[in-house]
């Protein structure tokens, strides 16, 4: 595997799926809006190698005013439908505003579909204000820090989730900020997990 | 239609141990990305992605 990594961005070529250009299409419209946004599910995982499918992209987007969002909403139907509600109003209003998220998918599909919500959470604001960037095939991508995206994983804790932490333990142990990971296993409370599943492992770092 | 008796322990066990195999594949996995190509690997995956 080659990945080229620089202060806060990791760089990689690969053979692009699916799902990828689905994704790289997404964002390029939010790229192009200037629109502050972080990828945070499993598709993380997805672009360093995970061999599984996903049926949703989780996006942290900033919050819009009504202006903003009107133009993104425009661009975005372009191409995509939202899957949750046709009204834009009732879109800002009654989903984003109100905390709940959106769907988009390409015109006449249901999967996959990217979610877009706006940060709730302190952890959604610091996850939005501090990206990984991820060159994918020179698009750029924001991404959850793969520092946070392991514990975070461990915390929702479900087979699936442990596997894409232990994947990207596996893939990005030699270039990990190990005290800032330390430090989310501490405030989520998952030491435990992190120790039995990682630490124990031929993966581990000793 | 008889059916087999169940034992629940058992079945718990089927599925730790089958949750232990997939984390084990989980680190050869890694491992093989690591040692390939993003050419390779990525052709594979892509197989796998677009079904």
């Amino acid at each position: 595997m080659e990945l080229k990594f620089l202060e806060n961005q990791v760089e990689i070529e690969k053979e692009l799926n699916e799902l990828d250009k689905f994704v790289i299409k997404f964002t390029d419209i939010l790229n192009k809006l200037n629109i502050k946004y972080v990828i945070v599910s499993g598709y993380v995982s997805i672009i360093f190698g995970r061999n599984r499918s996903s049926e949703d992209i989780d996006l942290i987007i900033e919050k819009l005013d009504y202006d903003k969002f009107n133009k993104l909403w425009h661009k975005i139907l372009y191409n995509f439908d939202c899957i949750i509600t046709e009204n834009q109003e009732n879109a800002y209003f009654e989903y984003l505003l109100k905390d709940n998220s959106i769907r988009f998918a390409e015109r006449g599909k249901f999967i996959p579909n990217i979610e877009i919500k706006f940060p709730k959470t302190e952890l959604d604001k610091w996850t939005l204000q501090n990206p990984l960037k991820a060159s994918l095939n020179d698009n750029l991508l924001f991404i959850s820090k793969i520092e946070l995206q392991i514990p975070f994983k461990f915390f929702l804790g479900s087979e699936k989730d442990i596997e894409d932490a232990k994947y990207l333990y596996a893939i990005f142990k030699n270039h990990l900020d190990i005290e800032l990971l330390e430090d989310f296993n501490r405030k989520l409370k998952i030491v435990e997990l992190f120790n039995k599943y990682i630490k124990t492992s031929k993966n581990s770092l000793k | 239609m008889k059916t087999p008796d169940i034992d629940l322990e058992e079945l718990k066990r089927f599925k730790e141990n089958n949750f232990k195999e997939r984390l084990e594949f989980i680190d050869r996995y890694a491992e093989w990305i690591k040692k390939n190509s993003n050419s390779e690997w990525s052709s594979q995956q892509k197989v796998i992605i677009n079904q």
